[in-house]
Parts: C-alpha cells; structure tokens; sequence
C-alpha cells in the first residue's frame, strides 16, 4: 500500500517535469540573458528597421508575455514573414521564448 | 482667369492627394470600435494575454502589422479577416489612433 503510493507519487513528478517544458514557465531572471539578440533593435529608442522595409521596431518593454510567446512562434512557424526575426525565432526552444516573454512583461508592473 | 483655374486645380489635386496619406487620429477612433473588443478601449488592456497592447507603439509598425495581414504576409486566423475589410486610409487612422494612446509599453533594453 505504501508502496503504492509511492509509485504513484513517482509517477506524477515524472509526469510533471514532462509536462513543465510544454507549459513553459517563463522566468524573467533568465530572459534577461537571452536578450542579447533582440536589444541590438528594439532596445534602442526610435530604431527602425531597414530591411525589407523601413518602419520603427515595435515596443516590447510591458507587452503582454503570451503575444511575445504566439509572435516568436509565428516567427519560427513562418506565419509572420520577417527575415531577420525568422532567424532569430527559429534559434530559440520553447522556455527561451518564455523567459524572454517574462522578462519583456515585467517592465510593465514596474 | 486662366491663373484662377490652374490654382483652383492645383488646390484640388494637394487635396485629394493629402487626404490619401494624412493620418487621422480622431477619425481612427471612430474606426476602433472593434479593435476594442480584444485589444480594450484603451488599447492597453486585451481581453487573452495572447492579444497584444497597442498603445503608444509606432504608428508605421502597426500600419505594417495591418498590411501585413490584409495582403496576407501575417497569417493570423483572427486578424486577417479583420484587416481585409480596411482601407488604406482606415489603416493610417487607426495606426495613428493607437499610437498617440499612451499605455504600458516602453523600449526595453
């Protein structure tokens, strides 16, 4: 019996830090080390973009995290069609994408 | 008489052509109406977190990101039959609209 739960208990825990990487807890500490690639343009303020057309990076500083999330996807997917972003989305797994979401977010609450 | 016409048809040439570009904020708000629903009346409160804010970013990034999805470069199963029904003019209004509403979004380094 005890036995038992404890197999049990087992099994939820490997089935927890299988399911963690799907739900990909962003962990804004992180995110800050990853930003090397993005700051290059969207931490400079009024920087435009000059390829294949000319208009001002978006802001992402207090963005919503789950738009950072679904724009980086649709970046890597090929659904949004910029080719520098493309690049650079399709380096980064899941948690990167998460912790950078994270960490563009907080800049909001502050 | 003859000067008289031709200044009468140059000023209605800028005139059509100024209203072509112009960006109106005022005349986007009366546009934003559905943008409301999920991006929130202010712009800055959407109804998902997978929804964006567009207070106070760049007019010509949202204008791109409207473009983008009426010509379909952006495929977003909500948004482009959303874009499909603006003009040119409409996108301009709205960009400039949401980009004068001030909100949470900063250039973050």
């Amino acid at each position: 019996m005890k036995f038992r739960s404890l197999a049990i208990a087992g099994l939820l825990a490997v089935l927890a830090s299988v399911a963690a990487p799907l739900l990909a807890e962003g962990d804004p500490a992180a995110g800050k080390n990853k930003t090397s690639m993005c700051a290059g343009c969207h931490g400079i303020p009024g920087f435009r973009a000059a390829y294949p057309e000319t208009y001002h990076v978006p802001k992402l500083g207090g963005q919503n995290p789950g738009y950072i999330v679904a724009a980086l996807k649709a970046y890597k997917a090929g659904e949004r069609s910029h080719p520098t972003m493309k690049a650079i989305a399709s380096s980064l797994s899941e948690q990167d994408m998460a912790d950078l979401a994270a960490y563009y977010a907080d800049a909001g609450r502050k | 008489m003859n000067k008289l016409l031709i200044a009468v048809i140059v000023g209605a040439g800028f005139a059509v052509a100024g209203g072509a570009v112009a960006a109106d904020a005022a005349a986007g708000k009366e546009k934003s109406q559905t943008c409301a629903a999920c991006h929130g009346p202010d712009g800055n409160t959407p109804m998902t977190p997978e929804f964006p804010k567009l207070a106070g970013q760049p007019a010509d990034y949202l204008e791109k990101a409207l473009r983008d999805y009426k010509k379909g470069a952006r495929k977003n199963p909500m948004m482009m039959p959303m874009a499909q029904g603006l003009s040119k003019q409409d996108i301009k209004d709205l960009a400039a609209y949401y980009s004068s509403l001030k909100g949470d979004l900063k250039v973050k380094y």
